[in-house]
């Protein structure tokens, strides 16, 4: 199921190498492996990214930081956690220091007021079925306004567990382990970030 | 249980992250607390509100990005793996200035790298073609003929030739619109492979939406079958499933709709295919909805299971 984003990423691995052996034929220099293990979990990688940064840019930055950190450090890799536990460490890590750099610099938003009327910069990516009618894409535009602003308001953490349990579909266990933190610290993470949005979206429906 | 704790697990319980007695007890709370269960909805229409913000990073994105990586871990190469062993590291030049001897046979990149060779060609195409040769880069300015090449290879001369000279070889594809009804067999054959352009989840999307109003060709249920089955975007794959609704009678579309419930990532399409599969009562179902009932994470799929069974007086557990 969705929960399981690892059991994904392996399903799409060659049936001829297994990860654990992928991850020591990269270690010992096979860059065809590498490529096979980046292909595994890049797609996930750069979802996460872009749902949480909502920049194009900054995703492809976090992508490309990311996965250097794995092909630089991956003889350090001890097989004590999972390879995908270990990848999403780096990646939040990354993506939290893109949060609190924003927090500081005041966050940019994705719908900007232009003279021909509000444009989503988001636009550019596809949304899941997305072939909008004008109504649609007015209303889209109105709710892209009030998440947005909902996001805003969690902390970095609080936004990084949401977005590893609802858009990534983690469970709070393996997002404590990824963050560093215990489950409960990460459900109570969860019910705050929760609690927010629906005060700032209300019965948006 | 009483409301303030059934507040802070409302939640909890929306992602399945409650243990069974507890998510029991708050059900029991939910069906006689009005105020609860306004809660409990509130999450939902929260969560349904940011399903439709979800984003999926685009083909060419992540073509871009794998790209990059590649490039990046090419310059950072040799000194790294060159001390590991690395059997092809020998025609490295360490600022990566010289094509390294492995990126021909590096099958699965080749795509993106063609893609930007492409982009490359159609940019001085563009600045030599475009009236001043200075003005903005233009896709439009790129295929005056219809016209899309891409570069095949890059190579010195042969012998005889100039010093410095190079010999650059081409594919060219030229673009043609095609109209046609949807009847037509040509035309559908066009549409079927179109299903399947594995770097165009808006193409494949168009294609399956168009076909299905023509799903009692036997050729487009077997498309709509392996989309709802194998397509990556659950876009592709919930239009997919609204095409084979018709077909929920069907002992082949039955069985694939139940892996689908059973083994899709995406709770959108388990529920349209719970929804599907339910629609006709088959006692054959009843090891399949008991299975998810067990594992199953959404409320609403695992309601939907739960449902089907009592109305089959099968019972909800396995033993």
């Amino acid at each position: 199921m969705a929960q399981d984003a690892a059991a994904a990423a392996g399903a799409r691995l060659s049936p001829k190498l297994d990860e654990a052996s992928l991850i020591r034929a990269v270690q010992r220099g096979d860059q065809d492996a590498f490529e096979q293990l980046v292909r595994a979990y890049d797609q996930s990688v750069l979802r996460l990214a872009v749902n949480l940064l909502r920049s194009q840019e900054d995703a492809r930055d976090v992508f490309q930081e990311a996965f250097l950190r794995v092909f630089r450090s991956i003889d350090s890799f001890r097989f004590d956690c999972s390879f995908h536990t270990w990848l999403y460490r780096i990646v939040t890590n990354i993506c939290l220091d893109y949060l609190r750099k924003r927090k500081v610099r005041k966050e940019e938003p994705a719908v900007v007021d232009t003279p021909e009327g509000p444009l989503d910069r988001m636009n550019d990516f596809e949304e899941e079925a997305a072939h909008a009618d004008p109504e649609r894409n007015l209303r889209n535009i109105q709710l892209g306004q009030r998440i947005e602003g909902a996001l805003v308001g969690l902390t970095p953490r609080e936004r990084m567990v949401f977005e590893l349990r609802h858009y990534q579909g983690l469970r709070l266990r393996n997002i404590g382990e990824i963050l560093g933190t215990s489950e409960e610290a990460a459900k109570n993470c969860l019910f705050r970030a929760t609690q927010k949005m629906r005060a700032v979206l209300g019965d948006f429906q | 249980m009483n409301c303030e704790s059934v507040t802070k697990i409302i939640p909890l319980y929306f992602y399945g992250e409650l243990p069974p007695d507890e998510e029991d007890l708050l059900e029991r709370h939910l069906d006689t607390c009005a105020a609860c269960a306004r809660q409990a909805e509130s999450q939902r229409a929260l969560s349904a509100a940011l399903d439709r913000r979800a984003m999926q990073p685009s083909a060419a994105l992540l073509a871009e990005c794998r790209h990059d990586l590649m490039r990046a871990v090419y310059r950072q190469e040799v000194p790294i793996l060159r001390g590991a062993g690395f059997s092809r590291g020998a025609a490295f030049s360490p600022r990566g200035t010289s094509v390294p001897r492995w990126l021909p046979s590096f099958g699965a990149w080749r795509m993106p790298l063609g893609a930007s060779a492409l982009l490359a060609l159609g940019f001085i195409a563009a600045r030599l073609t475009a009236p001043g040769a200075a003005g903005p880069f233009s896709f439009a300015s790129l295929t005056p003929d219809n016209v899309v090449s891409s570069v095949r290879s890059v190579q010195p001369a042969h012998d005889g030739s100039q010093p410095g000279e190079v010999q650059i070889v081409l594919d060219e594809t030229r673009r043609r619109v095609i109209s046609g009804q949807l009847n037509d067999s040509n035309i559908q054959r066009l549409m079927l492979a179109a299903a399947h352009d594995e770097n165009n989840p808006g193409v494949r999307w168009e294609s399956v939406d168009l076909l299905k109003s023509h799903s009692d060709s036997s050729q487009v249920r077997e498309l709509l079958l392996n989309r709802v089955a194998e397509d990556p975007n659950p876009g592709v794959r919930l239009k997919a499933l609204d095409g084979l609704k018709a077909f929920t009678g069907d002992p082949e579309v039955r069985k694939v709709l139940a892996q689908v419930l059973a083994d899709d990532d995406n709770p959108g399409v388990r529920i349209a295919a719970v929804d599907a599969l339910t629609a006709h009562a088959d006692d054959n179902m009843v090891g399949l909805l008991q299975g998810v009932v067990q594992k199953e994470d959404n409320t609403y799929v695992r309601r939907r299971c739960v449902k089907a069974l009592q109305d089959m007086n099968a019972s909800v557990g396995t033993f």
